[in-house]
């Protein structure tokens, strides 16, 4: 209520400063005032005015009064008064005549039924007739609406503009937190937005446990400190804990805890300390919970995206498990094999889907292995020329495995080329150089390895540095001689031959055992 | 190298400081800001970059558009305050 009435002070003030700028109300009165000799046009604020307001208004201007005694003056403001309250009183332009024989009148400024003021004129040396005053009265009404419209649009734009502009806010920050479906870089992404958005310090983002009991710690921004404290919170204590047992924000001067709501409460993000020392606002609390219902349709995305993800990469283990049991004597340390290929894509800076395609692709590369016979996979001398011709056709028939699994369609080219050699002589089309694709080529190379250190049954395996020769001999012919540099770099680092050694010796001892 | 001085005598540059500051909590994107300072979303585009470049402004880059920011820097919003005044 009282906001009402100071919003409708500052409107009254604001119409009338526009009414004494406006050019058109100074051209009307140069007009009329040219036409009916008046040298003093006058604008009251006041609604109800008292004598002192009329004194106020008029006296210093209006040379007759500045010469009479006060009993004169009193009796001319006495008429002046008189003709404000006609004009209120009947809503229309009054005349008036001075003790001095001379003329005046006052017109209602009006919106509606509600009254703001007067436009009056004194001092008029000349008669004025009636038609000219109804023509006055029309056009200063229709200067009034004028002025009365640009104040309300001014107003309206004043109120729209920073709305529109949260609103834009709010749909880029949708657009940013919806382009990742990796957790990992999402909760940090939405802490950082929500940090910007309230201009705050401090940003924790919980997710709740299966149980529903306790709040993890997921992605917490703290940009006063380097490291922030990861703390778990009990559902129902402190602010987060409040948020998500009540299901509704919890604020206080210094912090705001929104929780994450799908169909189900699934986490909270906790605002702290604003930059500028001031305590949070409901409007900051309505625009938190708009971010937070954005965020919990991408933090529910990445989540079903990870959950299939985990569903995809199980199918294809399983796979690879079926196809390890067909290779009786053999063992493929996969997890370093994985490892080796990642690290090559990595030194490409390749991105994470193509690392993602590679990865799968280390696992299920020979996958159409299945349609070769036991016999041919299993035997102990040299192939035939049909029985190699069966062989060559596992890429093939890999692919024809895979290609029913959406997710699975960028691995096709990999699998389907991994066995094309540099120089034009490998299978299955004989391509060449950079017409094999680059993961395809990485894929060799580390195939090759693989299969060198696997005991096959028609040969002992090679041990880590004889293979590595290998394929460093065989650079520009059968593999690509750049991305056999890459491989030897990789095969440099410690921690990926340890992995491997590792994964070779606890085969060995269980072998042994 | 610009300072923020040089670049505040370009008109473009000058209304999209003058935005960020007076909004301190927008995030936006190129085409937003082109409407709220009523400028091509080309020649906006290219002055927001170089405004990340002078730390007035922070690129939130996604796969899909990148939004701007104000900076956090007190002591960049405050010489900004004091240019703008």
């Amino acid at each position: 209520m009282e906001e009402e009435k100071i919003n409708s002070h500052a409107y009254h003030q604001e119409l009338f400063n526009r009414l004494r700028k406006s050019v058109n109300l100074q051209k009307e009165e140069e007009c009329f005032g040219c036409y009916i000799k008046s040298t003093l046009w006058w604008l009251l604020e006041k609604t109800k005015p008292k004598i002192p307001d009329l004194k106020k208004l008029i006296s210093n201007s209006c040379s007759c009064l500045k010469n009479r005694v006060s009993k004169r003056r009193s009796k001319c403001l006495g008429i002046l008064a008189d003709a404000i309250n006609k004009a209120a009183a009947n809503r229309t332009i009054v005349k008036f005549s001075c003790p001095e024989g001379l003329n005046g009148f006052v017109h209602p400024i009006m919106q509606g039924d509600k009254l703001y003021g007067y436009i009056g004129s004194c001092y008029t040396g000349r008669e004025i007739p009636s038609e000219l005053l109804d023509i006055f009265a029309s056009y200063t009404n229709t200067i009034v609406t004028e002025v009365q419209k640009e104040l309300e649009l001014s107003k309206l734009y004043e109120t729209l503009r920073p709305r529109a502009i949260a609103l834009s806010t709010v749909h880029t920050v949708h657009r940013l937190i919806g382009s990742t479906l990796n957790l990992n870089e999402l909760l940090p992404r939405i802490a950082r937005l929500s940090l910007q958005i309230m201009r705050a310090n401090r940003c924790s983002i919980k997710l709740i446990d299966a149980k529903k009991k306790v709040l993890l710690p997921k992605a917490t921004i703290d940009l006063r400190q380097k490291k922030a404290r990861l703390k778990k919170v009990k559902v129902g204590k402190h602010a987060p804990g409040k948020a998500v047992k009540l299901g509704r924000p919890i604020r206080g001067a210094d912090y705001l805890a929104t929780p994450l709501i799908d169909e189900d409460v699934i986490g909270v993000i906790t605002i702290y300390d604003k930059v500028d020392g001031k305590p949070f606002t409901a409007f900051d609390q309505e625009i938190m919970s708009t971010l937070a219902e954005q965020a919990v349709i991408a933090i529910k995305n990445a989540q079903l995206y990870k959950e299939q993800e985990k569903l995809t990469v199980g199918s294809i283990k399983s796979l690879a498990a079926v196809l390890d049991r067909r290779k009786p004597g053999t063992y493929v340390p996969r997890a370093s094999f994985v490892r080796i290929t990642l690290a090559m894509g990595q030194d490409l800076h390749m991105d994470s889907d193509t690392l993602k395609s590679l990865e799968y692709a280390s696992i299920l590369h020979d996958a159409g292995e299945i349609v070769v016979p036991d016999e041919v996979l299993t035997k102990p001398s040299k192939l035939t020329g049909k029985e190699y011709d069966m062989v060559k056709e596992h890429p093939a028939a890999g692919v024809e495995i895979i290609k029913h699994i959406k997710a699975l369609k960028s691995v096709i080219p990999i699998i389907l080329y991994h066995h094309e050699n540099y120089d034009g002589t490998g299978y299955p089309k004989g391509l060449k150089k950079d017409r094999i694709p680059l993961s395809a080529r990485i894929m060799a190379i580390v195939s090759a390895f693989e299969a060198m250190i696997t005991n096959r049954p028609y040969r002992v395996s090679k041990n880590i540095n004889e293979a590595i020769s290998e394929i460093a001999k065989n650079a520009g012919t059968q593999f690509d001689p750049k991305l056999v540099d890459v491989f030897l770099k990789v095969m440099r680092r410690k921690d990926i031959r340890q992995v491997l050694e590792n994964e070779l010796r606890a085969r060995s001892a269980e072998d042994a055992a | 190298m610009k300072t923020i001085q040089d670049f505040m005598k370009s008109a473009i540059h000058l209304k999209i400081i003058k935005f960020y500051h007076e909004n301190q909590a927008s995030i936006d994107t190129p085409r937003g800001i082109a409407t709220w300072v009523n400028e091509e979303r080309a020649v906006v585009k290219n002055a927001l970059e170089d405004l990340v470049k002078l730390k007035v402004l922070v690129a939130h880059r996604s796969t899909s558009t990148t939004g701007y920011s104000y900076t956090r820097d007190k002591k960049i919003v405050a010489r900004i305050g004091r240019l703008l005044t």
